[in-house]
């Protein structure tokens, strides 16, 4: 790894400018557990490194005026995991959080890091898809917000380019009395290892149906993937088993995981999303039961 | 940076890792270097109160801070609770991985003072022992935390 200069400064301005002086050279770094191994095997080609640890407030998880809750870019894993209020509204994202990597990992690794790294078994990526995240995104000159599933490329990777951009926030709805969310996740061992195949879902219920729902699978497509087919099948009428199975036959349907040695082969992955959606709906359901009073 | 209490100094490049500057420019040995990819723990060192895996983290992003090795938790006259606790639950062979095994024990043992067996298999989930099949060392983090494991082991 040929770094030249590794810069700290203080302000996403500062940060945006030195990014537009090295032309491309550059690209900015916060926890590093992605980066800094990416950089050893010289799969990323940089020489100069922008370092966010020194920018003020990036770094803490606070409720907006909006509504909306603000998680700063500089966020680890290890904050929202601990985060009572996102675990009592919005659960799929510390449960997927709490999944990444280990203690080590947790506390350096941050949600933004995990969106721009783009990988479709992101444990932090596919619950944020779910609560249909908003990135704050600056470049020179200019603040936007960019929808999540927007910041994916069709064919994978990020749309957010590191060497020009930076994301200095996420923001999300927190549920309301009527929403529950839940995560889960199949893998080889209990820790330090990527999916073979992780489930995040979203219901919002009306009475005796959901009315609107999400269903983020992944590592089965190049990003993660939301099977609109299922959602659409699960709010089709009283949910019960038919709905339920219906969504999962939908989205066992929709994707399309390679064979993999690691991981296992696509067909029985298939089978497998069909098994975790089952689930991962009953889950989010039966706590939405528990808040509205009677299931 | 502060390295277990003392004030120690040292040139690192841009792209060094912390690992890397522990152990050539201050001379740290005891933090050990496996993977070097976050996958394996052995390296895994205390910063500002956080437990990290030190070859992730680049030697010039902890400048300033204060860093605690297994070397800084006991001495071998008078070694940490959990030091002892691994002994004597006989919770090495090699040994390569036993320094970044007991900052994870301390990480959680600071967090948790009695953690159950699931908390203690969390809390060394980011840590990687090829020898001893764990159960020694989980023995040896319930007794640190003195708990006993059925044949006594309070501290």
């Amino acid at each position: 790894m040929q770094i030249r200069e590794h810069l700290f400064p203080e302000s996403v301005e500062e940060a945006l400018a030195l990014l537009a002086k090295e032309q491309g050279r550059a690209r900015l770094i916060a926890g590093g557990t992605d980066l800094v191994v990416s950089l050893h095997e010289e799969k990323v080609p940089c020489e100069v490194l922008v370092d966010t640890a020194r920018i003020p407030g990036l770094g803490g998880i606070e409720l907006q005026g909006d509504g909306r809750v603000r998680l700063g870019a500089g966020v680890t894993m290890t904050q929202a995991e601990r985060s009572q209020e996102l675990m009592r509204r919005a659960a799929a994202l510390p449960e997927g959080c709490g999944w990444v990597g280990g203690p080590q990992i947790r506390n350096r690794a941050t949600l933004v890091g995990n969106v721009v790294s783009a990988q479709p078994a992101a444990d932090a990526a596919l619950p944020l898809v779910a609560l249909d995240a908003v990135l704050e995104l600056r470049s020179a000159g200019r603040t936007r917000e960019l929808p999540i599933e927007q910041a994916y490329r069709g064919s994978g990777g990020s749309a957010i380019d590191p060497t020009r951009e930076m994301v200095t926030a996420i923001l999300i709805r927190l549920h309301d009395r009527k929403e529950a969310s839940a995560y889960s996740r199949m893998m080889r061992r209990q820790a330090l290892t990527l999916p073979v195949l992780a489930c995040a879902v979203r219901l919002r219920r009306e009475g005796d149906r959901v009315s609107e729902a999400r269903i983020v699978l992944g590592p089965v497509a190049a990003v993660p993937l939301r099977v609109k087919e299922a959602e659409r099948l699960l709010c089709q009428g009283t949910y019960g088993a038919e709905r339920v199975e219906s969504a999962a036959d939908a989205a066992g349907a929709a994707a399309s995981p390679r064979d993999s040695v690691f991981r296992g082969s696509g067909a029985y992955r298939k089978e497998m999303v069909r098994v975790m959606v089952r689930r991962t709906i009953q889950t989010a359901w039966s706590r939405l039961a528990g808040e509205g009073g009677k299931p | 940076m502060q390295v277990n209490g003392a004030w120690r100094e040292g040139w690192a490049r841009p792209g060094q890792t912390l690992l890397d500057f522990l152990r050539d420019e201050l001379g740290c040995t005891e933090v050990k270097k496996g993977c070097g990819r976050g996958d394996c723990g052995s390296c895994s060192v205390i910063l500002d109160g956080k437990l990290v895996d030190s070859c992730l983290v680049l030697a010039l992003q902890a400048e300033g801070s204060s860093l605690t090795t297994a070397a800084g938790l006991g001495s071998r006259e008078n070694p940490h609770a959990i030091q002892q606790a691994f002994l004597e639950a006989g919770a090495l062979q090699c040994g390569f991985c036993t320094p970044g095994m007991v900052l994870a024990a301390k990480a959680l043992l600071d967090e948790q003072q009695r953690p159950d067996v699931e908390s203690i298999k969390r809390g060394l989930s980011g840590n990687l022992c090829r020898c001893t099949g764990y159960t020694k060392i989980i023995e040896a983090v319930q007794k640190a935390s003195g708990q006993g494991t059925g044949q006594g082991g309070e501290d």
